[in-house]
């Protein structure tokens, strides 16, 4: 079933089409790559589906409801999650913290006023022994290294439970072993998740992605397997500029 | 629950313990003693307030006074309808032929109690709505909160058929209960406000300890953040504000039992400032330590307006500079550093005596 439907999505920034007529659709529990070079709007379509930016042009379905105009939290509510490219994370709060605000099946007013800090951080148990956190449940976030914040921050939309995870550049300084780990991780999520990852690393691509698209000025340049895309040749244009 | 809900609990505790029993006794159960005390109580509500707002939330809301002034105004009105014989005086001086519309249901002491709470509360969420459906932020919030308090405080002195004008509402009378005429130099008297503030207290100790605390300090943080995981951030923000003004005009009806009388200087500039200097001396993360900072900065007052009159406000004003620049965190901040590193001082002295597996664990703990 297609959980996300982008039809004609368009966005410009002062005279500079970032998105430029993009349509894809993603199914559910499936692993979507974005690739592209520098500026081709990977980010800013991501930004364009969580509503941190706002479209001129086109429209987003999630589940059959148009979204591209909704407020972000109101997306969040309907099962967004997003990882930013750079590690997000409350550093003046501890790692149980981060994951209690993270853990939002409740995000209303009243049930919060109702309820004590930490109570849905019992909801999470696991998730920090998954990521090896479990030791440091009370350091502060800013004392984490950066390896650490970034499995912190996966922590936070796993334990967000979003069916939709959109994730920006989520391997970016980790070690070989730690990107390993992430592919372990993001293919369990995908039992219950559909993710959409920006990313690189195009051992981490072919590890995890179930279909690719590549992206090129804002557009859509190329769409199948790992095998399809690295046979194709306007990519290898696109990339390598002739 | 954490370990930090404990110290706040046990400073709760003690904190109470010590208004309600220690106070009166050291000042030898002596009734104008209590009184200015009262004074300090009074106004460490007002602190807390802000603490829960700016501490917490990370609004710096330099119009608490504004929402004190409403608290106080509504039991000095309701204080001066039980003094005066139909028209109170000051109306009959401005020509105000009959007893104005509004001030009519200030006859009835529960409309007074509940004004004092919720129109501050009401005043405050409305300025809250249209400031953070806007997303306004940071020092913005400051500036409009400011301007406000201005606004308002003209506002009220102009009306002087209203309100008194810049006299304020004086020649009030004692508030009376069912059974029990409130008389400000009583000791019954000062154990209402020290228990005042101390519900106040455990208000705030739970609220900032509530997930509502928590998403409160994310939003303060990363407000885009906490709106990606689905929170409404205008709708916890405008709680807040909406608590903070209604504990503000909570303050503000027990300032006018103490003074016995109300004054448009309660939503001064200056004294709205001042609310933020107790505040940050005491430490702005903590309701219980920005109420301590308004009771230390005033008993300082005290004791130093009478030796230097005019020197008082540079003194205050250089107390905060030094705050903000050595103590950014208060005497809170202070106090919960010198915990943090004995509790770090204790762990290595436990590690070294007791075996030394528990040391190579703990040494390679640190390395990882």
């Amino acid at each position: 079933m297609q959980q996300l439907q982008v039809t004609d999505l368009h966005v410009e920034f002062g005279g500079l089409r970032a998105v430029d007529g993009l349509s894809f659709a993603v199914e559910e529990g499936e692993i979507l790559c974005l690739l592209g070079p520098n500026g081709a709007g990977k980010s800013t379509t991501l930004d364009l589906i969580c509503g941190k930016t706002q479209p001129t042009g086109g429209s987003i379905r999630l589940n059959g409801t148009e979204i591209s105009q909704m407020l972000e939290f109101r997306r969040a509510r309907l099962g967004i999650g997003r990882k930013f490219q750079v590690p997000s994370v409350y550093r003046d709060l501890t790692v149980a913290e981060n994951l209690s605000v993270a853990r939002s099946r409740r995000p209303g007013l009243w049930s919060a006023l109702t309820r004590f800090s930490l109570s849905d951080v019992r909801e999470t148990e696991g998730i920090l022994e998954r990521v090896d956190l479990s030791s440091k449940r009370e350091e502060l976030a800013g004392n984490l290294s950066h390896g650490e914040t970034q499995w912190l921050e996966i922590a936070m939309l796993i334990a967000q439970d979003s069916r939709l995870i959109l994730m920006d550049e989520p391997t970016a300084g980790m070690t070989i072993q730690e990107t390993e780990k992430t592919a372990e991780i993001f293919r369990s999520l995908s039992d219950s998740h559909t993710l959409i990852v920006v990313e690189h690393d195009m051992s981490f691509v072919r590890t995890v992605a179930d279909r690719i698209i590549v992206m090129n000025r804002g557009a859509m340049l190329a769409e199948g397997s790992i095998e399809e895309i690295e046979t194709n040749e306007d990519v290898k244009t696109a990339y390598l500029g002739h | 629950m954490t370990s930090r809900f404990h110290y706040d609990l046990v400073a709760l505790v003690i904190f109470t313990v010590v208004i309600v029993f220690g106070v009166p006794a050291l000042m030898n159960y002596d009734g104008f003693e209590l009184n200015t005390f009262a004074r300090y109580l009074a106004l460490a509500i007002v602190s807390m307030a802000l603490a829960l707002s700016w501490g917490t939330a990370g609004l710096l809301n330099l119009g608490q006074a504004a929402t004190f002034g409403m608290g106080s105004y509504a039991m000095a009105m309701h204080l001066k309808l039980r003094a005066s014989n139909g028209l109170p005086d000051f109306m009959g001086w401005n020509n105000v032929p009959e007893l104005p519309l509004i001030w009519m249901p200030f006859e009835s002491l529960a409309f007074t109690l509940l004004a004092g709470l919720l129109i501050p509360a009401f005043v405050g969420g409305l300025i809250a709505i249209f400031m953070f459906r806007a997303r306004i932020a940071g020092v913005f919030v400051a500036i409009i909160t400011l301007a406000f308090l201005v606004a308002f405080q003209l506002l009220v002195i102009d009306q002087q058929g209203l309100t008194g004008g810049q006299n304020g509402l004086t020649g009030l009378a004692q508030l009376s209960l069912p059974g029990w005429t409130v008389d400000p130099y009583s000791m019954g008297f000062y154990y209402l406000v020290a228990g005042c503030l101390a519900v106040a207290l455990a208000v705030g100790v739970y609220l900032t300890h509530s997930k509502f605390g928590l998403v409160l300090r994310a939003i303060r943080e990363d407000a885009d953040r906490t709106r990606f995981f689905g929170y409404n951030v205008a709708t916890y923000q405008t709680a807040v504000f909406c608590i903070s003004a209604a504990l503000a005009g909570w303050a503000g009806m027990l300032y006018t039992m103490v003074l016995e009388f109300a004054s448009p200087t309660y939503m001064g500039v200056s004294f709205s400032l001042a609310i933020v200097i107790w505040c940050a001396v005491g430490g702005r993360e903590s309701v219980i330590a920005a109420a301590f900072g308004a009771i230390i900065v005033n008993m300082l007052e005290g004791r130093l307006s009478d030796v230097f009159v005019e020197g008082w406000h540079l003194m205050l004003g250089v107390i905060f500079v030094l705050v903000v620049m050595f103590m950014p965190r208060g005497i809170y901040g202070l106090l919960s550093e010198l915990a943090a590193k004995l509790r770090r001082a204790g762990r290595q002295g436990n590690a070294a005596s007791i075996d030394p597996s528990s040391k190579t664990q703990l040494e390679t703990g640190q390395e990882q």
